[in-house]
């Protein structure tokens, strides 16, 4: 694998230090940290510089190039003599840039500076086609702001402009208007800096420098979205909401992205009832401020004609809009006929107070444990993989801790797809923070942008050989006394390891030296999940782990938006909320299937699961939804699913109801109603609620998302003291008690 | 003061290129004095010779040198900047095409005073006859133990220099450009201090690089065969030394001529023939870069940093270029300007859009198409380059138009007001027909 | 400069076939180079020229690909090195690639001229390459010989002192001429790179013309 790529740029962003120094900003003293950008300093004055090119998140190399933020700078100056006098330097100063240092004085309102200004804005303008009425960018482009507030009225230029076609489309999601580039170096920096594959590029020189991808090929990346919200002008635009709407036009609602268990922070920009795009929102402990591309294009099913508006009947074969009244008449006759009989599975993709209102009708009121968020993937106690013995679930790190890594090992996953915010982290460490990434996995795709693009070592192993190639990596460590391996790897060798899993032994032995240097994080993906033999795969991950000394940083995170939640939120048939062991568990997955199949399940409630298109055994969930269990689905659309079902109730999406999701690393986030595409459509916990309510209450009754939360806080342990408060706009991350 | 012979004493010798008539003549006795000093002592060799840097800013060499850390924590890079640019300046070509094996003394000499892991002469890449020579010199003194493992017996200094080829780009002669376009990116210069490290410290590849041009390594070699004291007899107080110059145009013997530092203007102008065709009219003494000074201010002009300086113009790179009076400055202008658009790098505003706005306005004037206010309009256009583009590309675009409209703003005047050339229609060649234009500047 | 052949494309174009032209010889020099650097992309621009020499004088797309995948980089940023750079040509040139210097000592010295002849004389006009295959005319930015405006490059030799008088000898002599075709002129580039090159003598390049570099300097 290249272990050279793309190290040369300036990768360095402002370096953790804890010196101090006074500097002075048009008259402002303050004491900023050595180093810091003097860009950021006067933010922190309250100084407003201009600038387009600069980006906290992007490296330094080849910023300073769009000379908006230009200032005059006094620095000191040692005499001979030893007197100290403050000199102008001789050329004005790009901020974003420049260092701060004792004594520096920056002056940002002088006649020059504003000279600068007028300048660089009348440069940028003279090939900037002024079609800023038709540019969706308008109402909230840096450039139409910064020629507002420091530009010149009219310009000079008389001369031919520059001319391209307009709304090339560069990505399958993003157009690209080559007229508007102001050539500031986001988007080029963005792909080779946080995405990592480098597509877009500089082409050509000197005016007419231009940015492309290579060859005119489609930029194909799984994060193309972030550059039209890099974009400082209306050169990156979504092809989706392209002439949809004015910026002014728009409302914006806190939320976070239902497309995976990362818990990407987004804002939903929506105009009336329809939700018309996702711009990400900044939070540090898990996005920053990215998105992936199914986050960012992956939300148009909300304001879709597809949405269910109404519950559905099947009768004879055919569907039947039915109302409210009737569709809860006949479930609830179902379910008390049912005695008992009843089961539930979903859960993953509802947030946790959908939850905990499912299994509280289940275990409460119908009596029953036979629940199971899971539809794939290991389906035995929760407990065996990795708490028994580590005292945690699914990550043991928190997403940013991932950059302090010196080794990360990414197992089974193709990371980019399965955990894309993940990936990014893991990218973020191997650039900026100069950790070594081993990428171990049993198939490489063409496409990049993908772990293996800058991992040093590549180990490509026959499929469902991981804990083969664990147990050789153990019997190096072993041989080369590079931990104590406590007999983990007994009765292994590196020979037998390398012929069981076709990856050579000096690979398996690099990979083993790698791991023993430093922090190790080792984050194991769907083929470790989806493994037929999945406990002795985690066995051997965490024999990797413990004899590194790394037994806190394994990570086996879960795919959809609450799979953690649906766990805390004890949607599983041995745990109660809290992973509190139940006396009598119930049926998983695949055994409420069985039994559906078998005919001795009466009515079995599926919770937005994706039972037909998802579950491995596809001819038991077939031979399940044959049979005579009546089966209700909770849905957004007419999935495959809910096809097969006999009722099906219209269920609010992410965007049309309060709640909480917990992502991956067990932080618990707020979502907030956007807005209502019908009032027929209910939240998950409103319908579990009304039945509960209808077949007598118990426990089961709720009034409200925040009603539920006070509950959960209640009942669960890890959960306690959380309000919609104090869980505030970045979420709270639950912790295991110390043990 | 005149033509002093110091880096092309040998120039003329039959065979120079060659290591045993180079040797003969006291080649390699710069290197062999320099290795029998402390590290520290070569360095305060060049110190004492008063030696600044020949590329075109007259930077202190020694202080360069002296940057690089003493120790070697990190390995050492030391670049030759051949990527001779400038137009009117060939001296790099002629010293690495006659006496490549001074400069590869020079830099095993800054090898050995900066502990040197390896050296790069970046050549521009249409000097393949330099670079052949350069190439043919590196490999006689690899087996003559110059370069390689423990040289000259030395254990530990081992010193590799290697031939990087350009491909066409004046930024590349940037020093930060230069280092980029080693590294195999494009030419874009990087950031500089105080807004990053020096190049001292981290350089390419993030490590102490030292760069130095052609004809300063190639002095540092005679200073340190002849002695920094005995190069520092020569010159003004300030510019030690010699320096060669680049003399083109209309002139009777066009060629590089090493005069001593402080040398009179107008004597080299008689030592190299005179003016021919026609009367004296301009020159520009330093590349392309520098203002252009009128025929009546030659005779104050010294060829030394200050003096240039105190004129109102610099010495730069020594590209001494002579015009006659059937010279039409606009047009000179505006082939300058072209050729700074050309090789602007792009990727800072003032430069990359300034450079071909002022092309814009030279071509309209010079195609009879001029206005009120063009004028104004090209020097605040300069003003807001100047100094605001991201390395002195942009400056170098700006200053000479500025110098041609305070020496000769009449023929801009006649110009806009005739529509036609001061000089006469005769000055003005056909502009060529362009077909798959090298640079769009006309409308998709 | 970077040729503008690909602006007005409108939509995206299929990924380009992949070549493996790199003879044994041309990896092992692309490897002796790489050893140079402490990282492998400090080769790009070798690799480069020696893919103008393997790709017949120009850098196809699948040139820059292979380049690319040889030393582990993108194809867009190998791609943004190729078009910055002027000499690497991104069509393909006619056998002798005419570049005459028009800056601005050889601007005062009749370039323009002598560019003006050449085009009456060749028949293109600049920029254009002659049906027969024979020649492409271009301007060039400064070569850096002005003391002998004016200068032309062709391959890797210069001609110097030209007027409008003495281009058609030139020519002529050129059509005569095998050598200075653009690959050769990457080939003359490869070879200074690699040590030891010159105890070859460096192929075909003949010592006399180093000896007697044409101009008035000697």
């Amino acid at each position: 694998m290249p272990d050279n790529r793309l190290t040369q740029t300036e990768a360095s962003l402002n370096p953790a230090v804890t010196q101090m120094v006074n500097i002075k900003i048009d008259g402002i003293e303050l004491q900023v940290p050595k180093g810091e950008n003097i860009i950021e300093s006067a933010k922190r004055a309250g100084v407003d510089i201009p600038y387009f090119c600069y980006h906290p998140r992007l490296s330094k190399g080849d910023a300073a190039n769009c000379r908006m933020c230009l200032v005059d700078v006094f620095a000191p100056r040692r005499a001979p003599d030893g007197t100290v006098s403050l000199a102008k330097m001789p050329k004005p100063q790009a901020s974003c840039t420049l260092p701060a240092d004792e004594g520096m004085v920056i002056v940002t309102d002088s006649e020059a500076v504003v000279r600068d200004r007028k300048g660089v804005l009348e440069f940028l303008l003279i090939n900037h086609p002024l079609d800023c009425p038709i540019c969706d960018r308008g109402g909230e482009c840096p450039l139409q702001n910064n020629a507002i507030f420091y530009g010149a009225a009219t310009s000079r230029y008389t001369e031919e402009k520059r001319h391209f076609p307009k709304a090339y489309p560069l990505a399958e999601n993003v157009v690209f208007d080559r007229e508007r580039c102001i050539h500031c170096a986001r988007c080029t920096r963005f792909t080779e800096d946080i995405s990592g594959d480098a597509q877009l590029g500089f082409l050509k020189r000197g005016a007419d420098m231009e940015v492309g991808t290579f060859e005119h090929t489609a930029y194909k990346s799984k994060f193309s979205g972030n550059v039209i919200e890099l974009c400082p002008v209306g050169a990156l635009l979504s092809r989706s909401y392209r002439f949809k709407a004015r910026p002014w036009d728009l409302h914006s609602q806190r939320s976070v992205c239902s497309k995976c268990s990362n818990g990407c922070n987004i804002k939903i920009d929506y105009r009336l009832d329809s939700l018309q795009r996702i711009n990400g929102r900044i939070n540090e402990a898990v996005n920053e401020e990215w998105t992936c591309d199914k986050g960012k294009f992956g939300h148009s099913y909300v304001s879709s004609e597809a949405r269910l508006k109404t519950p559905m009947l099947k009768t004879g074969g055919e569907w039947k809009a039915i109302d409210w009244t009737e569709a809860l008449q006949i479930l609830v006759g179902k379910l008390r006929d049912a005695n008992g009989s009843v089961a539930g599975i979903g859960g993953q993709r509802c947030t946790n107070e959908d939850n905990f209102a499912f299994q509280k009708l289940f275990r409460e009121v119908l009596k029953s444990n036979d629940i199971d968020s899971r539809v794939e993937g290991y389906l035995g106690s929760v407990n065996k993989p990795l708490y028994e013995r580590f005292g945690y679930h699914a990550m043991g790190n928190a997403i940013a801790e991932l950059e302090d890594m010196k080794t990360i090992l990414v197992l089974g996953s193709q990371l980019v797809d399965e955990q894309p915010i993940i990936y990014l982290r893991v990218r973020k460490a191997y650039r900026f923070k100069g950790a070594t990434v081993i990428n171990a996995v049993s198939s490489v795709p063409e496409d990049s942008p993908k772990v293996g693009d800058f991992a040093q070592l590549e180990l490509v192993y026959k499929p469902g050989t991981e804990a083969a190639l664990l147990k050789g990596i153990l019997s190096v460590l072993s041989a080369e006394k590079l931990a104590s391996v406590n007999g983990f790897a007994k009765g292994y060798t590196l020979e037998k390891a390398a012929e069981e899993t076709g990856v050579s032994a000096e690979a398996i032995q690099q990979a083993a030296r790698l791991m023993a240097t430093g922090k190790l994080a080792i984050i194991a993906g769907r083929e470790v999940a989806n493994h037929a033999n999945h406990l002795e795969v985690v066995q051997a991950i965490g024999d990797l782990a413990e004899a590194t000394g790394n037994a806190q940083n394994i990570n086996l995170p879960g795919e959809d938006v609450n799979s953690q939640g649906a766990a805390d939120m004890g949607v599983l048939p041995d745990f109660a909320p809290g992973y509190a062991p139940l006396e009598n568990p119930g049926k998983n997955t695949a055994q409420i299937l069985q039994a559906a199949a078998d005919g001795s399940l009466k009515v079995l409630w599926v919770a937005g699961a994706k039972l037909l298109e998802k579950f491995p055994n596809r001819e038991l969930a077939q031979a399940a939804f044959a049979s005579d269990t009546f089966i209700v689905v909770n849905e957004l659309t007419m999935t495959e699913t809910a096809q097969a079902a006999d009722l099906v109730l219209p269920a609010a999406s992410f965007a049309e109801k309060e709640g909480t999701f917990t992502n991956c690393e067990r932080r618990v986030q707020r979502i907030h109603k956007a807005f209502d595409i019908s009032l027929e459509i209910k939240p998950d916990w409103l319908i579990f609620s009304e039945v509960a309510t209808r077949m007598g209450g118990g426990g089961g009754s709720f009034f409200s998302a925040r009603d539920i939360l006070k509950a959960i806080s209640a009942q669960v342990p890890a959960y306690a003291g959380l309000t919609a408060k104090s869980l505030g706009d970045e979420g709270v991350r639950w912790n295991y008690p110390d043990k | 003061m005149a033509i002093r012979n110091l880096l092309f004493e040998h120039r003329e010798v039959a065979g120079i290129e060659e290591m045993d008539v180079y040797e003969k003549l006291g080649g390699y006795e710069g290197l062999r004095r320099a290795v029998t000093l402390e590290r520290q002592a070569v360095i305060d060799d060049v110190k004492t010779s008063g030696l600044r840097g020949r590329g075109g800013a007259g930077f202190p060499t020694w202080i360069k040198w002296n940057g690089i850390p003493k120790n070697t924590d990190k390995p050492h890079y030391l670049i030759c900047n051949a990527d001779e640019g400038e137009p009117g300046t060939y001296k790099d070509r002629e010293l690495m095409l006659k006496t490549p094996h001074l400069l590869v003394e020079g830099m095993a000499i800054a090898g050995y005073a900066c502990l040197g892991t390896a050296g790069y002469i970046y050549i521009r890449g249409e000097y393949v006859e330099p670079a052949w020579q350069i190439r043919k010199a590196i490999d006689q003194a690899y087996k003559k133990g110059y370069l390689g493992k423990n040289i000259m017996g030395i254990e530990g200094f081992n010193y590799d220099l290697y031939v990087h080829m350009g491909a066409g780009s004046y930024e590349c002669g940037e020093e930060s450009a230069l280092m980029s376009s080693l590294m195999g990116e494009r030419g874009n210069p990087r950031l500089k201090a105080p807004h990053a490290p020096l190049p001292v410290h981290e350089g390419v590849w993030k490590s102490p690089t030292l760069v130095n041009n052609v004809e300063t390594y190639c002095a540092a070699a005679w200073i340190l065969k002849n002695g920094g004291a005995e190069y520092a007899k020569l010159g003004t107080e300030r510019s030690k030394g010699t320096k060669i110059i680049s003399v083109s145009g209309h002139i009777a013997k066009p060629a590089n001529y090493e005069v001593e530092m402080g040398t009179p203007l107008l004597d080299l102008l008689k030592a190299a023939g005179g003016v021919t065709g026609g009367k004296l009219k301009a020159v520009i003494p330093g590349g392309s870069s520098v203002p252009i000074m009128t025929a009546d201010k030659l005779d104050k002009i010294n060829l030394d940093y200050e003096s240039c300086a105190a004129s109102g113009t610099m010495l730069g790179s020594g590209g001494f270029m002579v015009f006659n009076d059937t010279t039409d400055i606009v047009l000179l202008m505006k082939r300058t300007s072209e050729f700074y658009m050309h090789e602007s790098c792009g990727k800072c505003t003032p430069c990359r859009e300034g450079t071909r706005w002022l092309f814009k306005i030279l071509d309209r004037i010079t195609s009879g198409g001029g206005r009120e206010g063009d004028i104004e309009l090209l020097l605040d256009i300069c003003s807001q380059i100047d100094g605001r583009s991201y390395c002195g590309l942009g400056d170098a675009a700006a200053w000479p138009i500025v110098g041609a409209i305070k020496a000769f703003r009449e023929e801009f005047e006649y110009w806009i007001e005739h529509k036609r050339s001061p000089i006469g229609d005769h000055a003005v060649p056909p502009t060529p027909v362009v077909v798959n234009p090298l640079l769009t500047l006309t409308p998709a | 400069m970077a040729e503008s052949v690909t602006s007005n494309i409108r939509e995206p174009q299929p990924a380009p076939a992949k070549e493996a032209r790199f003879s044994e010889l041309a990896i092992a020099e692309l490897e002796e180079i790489a050893s140079h650097y402490p990282e492998r992309k400090a080769a790009c621009l070798p690799g480069l020229w020696i893919a103008q020499r393997e790709y017949d004088g120009y850098l196809p797309p699948a040139a820059i690909q292979e380049v690319a995948d040889r030393l582990g980089l993108s194809y867009s940023e190998v791609e943004g090195v190729a078009t910055f750079y002027t000499m690497y040509n991104l069509r393909k040139r006619g056998r002798h690639h005419l570049e005459v210097c028009t800056c601005l000592t050889c601007a005062v010295k009749g370039a323009y001229e002598v560019v003006h002849k050449l085009e009456k004389e060749l028949g293109v006009h600049v920029g254009g390459t002659t049906s027969d295959g024979e020649f492409t005319l271009s301007e060039a930015e400064c070569l850096d010989f002005c003391g002998a405006a004016t200068v032309m490059q062709v391959g890797d030799k210069y001609f110097t002192q030209l007027t409008p008088d003495n281009v058609k000898q030139v020519i002529d002599e050129l059509r005569k001429s095998p050598d200075y075709t653009p690959a050769k002129l990457a080939d003359s580039i490869v070879k200074t790179l690699l040590p030891g090159a010159s105890e070859t003598g460096g192929g075909s390049y003949s010592v006399e013309d180093l000896k007697n570099p044409a101009g008035p300097m000697l």
